[in-house]
């Protein structure tokens, strides 16, 4: 049986068609099947941004409230909703709350053919 | 002085569609609910308020970023009402509402409120279980576990947590002007806290915390009971909400314990069977490690026995 792992580049999982994230959307993604999102994906002013499920503030925090739920209602800050620490969708710089100052952990990302794929 | 417990929770949002599904989804009822907010009670009638965040109408936050905008408390007559709003206004502005309520400002800046509370008495069995050689148990023929499409709904407001900047002050405020009581209390961190109306082994905790921190750690809901509150959390769950930490049961105050992220910027609990001590308990004082504060913590497996979908070599090994 195939799994994601199998398809595309060796070391690169799939997550999904690049399009299926539209502007200042958001999408968790389990690639290691773990049971909860390990990453997510932003889409920034055209740009996709992978950042690591897991807020600075207390490490591994989970950070949607709802799955896929990152960012604030106008889709320009990804939140924490544990306790509201905002970033920077592209930077992950987070700009307010309780590890302002501190970043978002990144994760490499690689569109082929309009697919998106995560280092893994 | 008498105040019986929370009456209800006023945040601001961003997003007033997103938050009200989460709490019809918690088991909230909604009352009045639009676009810019409403209100959504437990069976008692106690209740979260929502408000779109840029609504005039509601109080300040004590710092930017933290959406929550009111804590009000009930209490069981005038008489307290009275002697709240004379204790207060000894150092601080207390407004009288329309409605009679007051509404003033605590020493880490939360606005409070209080009111006659109008808490709705109510008659639901308690989870009780068959252990043998009780001497209270189930009905015979009457099932421990609630069935599928059962509803089950929060029955009253439990507690809320608050991070102060000066925890000795914040507890100072409550238990010498308010009347609360220390229950209870993790070296280091901070209270719980017991009005004098309650029974319950707490409805505040308070956690000292660096300024930047200030705010809410989270609030929550009590449940009929621990089969309740699991199945409640599992469902959640299954909608798409992100837990944080449990299901367990806590070590100070018993309570079983379900917390979830939510948009209100802090986490949301789900709790049942919560310790009740009066004014002979001795408070006990613990360390805030993790250890302290969960005697124990579940995982649910999906699928337990071979079978159609399990791998060859089994799922439970
Ligand atoms: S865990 Fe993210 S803000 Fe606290």
């Amino acid at each position: 049986m195939a799994t994601t792992r199998e398809v595309g580049p060796p070391g690169w999982a799939r997550l999904c068609r690049s399009d299926e994230i539209g502007e200042a959307q958001s999408r968790g993604f389990d690639p290691d099947h773990e049971g909860q999102d390990s990453l997510f994906i932003v889409r920034w002013q055209g740009d996709l941004h992978g950042w690591r499920n897991a807020c600075p503030h207390i490490d591994g925090a989970p950070m949607a409230w709802r799955r896929d739920a990152y960012l604030n209602a106008e889709g320009t800050r990804i939140v924490c909703h544990a306790h509201g620490a905002e970033f920077m969708p592209d930077t992950g710089l987070c700009v307010q709350g309780p590890c302002r100052g501190e970043r978002l952990s990144r994760i490499a990302l690689a569109v082929v053919d309009g697919e998106l794929f995560v280092k893994s | 002085m008498k105040i019986v417990g929370l009456e209800s929770l006023v945040f601001g949002v961003d997003d007033v569609n997103g938050a009200s599904r989460f709490l019809v989804d918690y088991g909230l009822a909604p009352v009045a609910v639009s676009d810019r907010g409403g209100r959504f009670e437990a069976i008692d009638g106690t209740a979260v308020v929502i408000a779109q965040q840029d609504d005039p109408a509601l109080p300040p936050a004590p710092v930017p970023g933290c959406r929550l905008r009111k804590t009000v408390m009930g209490v069981a007559d005038e008489a307290t009402l009275g002697a709240i709003a004379a204790e207060l206004r000894r150092d601080r502005e207390v407004r009288r509402l329309p409605d009679g309520a007051i509404e003033s400002i605590d020493d880490s800046g939360f606005v409070i409120g209080f009111q006659l509370t109008a808490r709705r008495p109510f008659v639901l069995p308690g989870e009780l279980s068959n252990a043998p050689g009780g001497v209270v148990f189930r009905p015979i023929n009457s099932l421990g576990v609630p069935p599928p499409g059962s509803v089950i709904r929060p029955r009253s407001l439990s507690h809320v947590v608050y991070f102060v900047p000066d925890v000795m002050k914040a507890e100072a405020f409550y238990v010498n002007r308010l009347g609360f009581r220390c229950t209870d209390r993790f070296t280091g961190t901070g209270p719980f806290l017991q009005p004098g109306g309650s029974l319950d082994h707490h409805t505040h905790f308070l956690i000292g915390a660096p300024p930047h921190m200030h705010g809410v750690e989270h609030f929550t809901f009590h449940f009929g009971g621990p089969s309740e509150m699991i199945t409640n959390g599992y469902r959640f769950v299954e909608k798409g909400y992100q837990a944080f930490w449990g299901p367990g049961r806590h070590i100070l105050g018993s309570n079983w314990f379900w917390y979830f992220n939510s948009p209100f910027g802090c986490h949301i609990e789900m709790d049942a069977d919560m310790d009740q001590h009066d004014a002979s308990w001795q408070p006990r004082e613990a360390t805030a490690s993790a250890d302290n504060s969960q005697a124990f913590l579940l995982k649910m497996r999906s699928k337990w026995y071979p079978g159609p979908g399990i791998p060859e070599n089994g799922d439970y090994a």
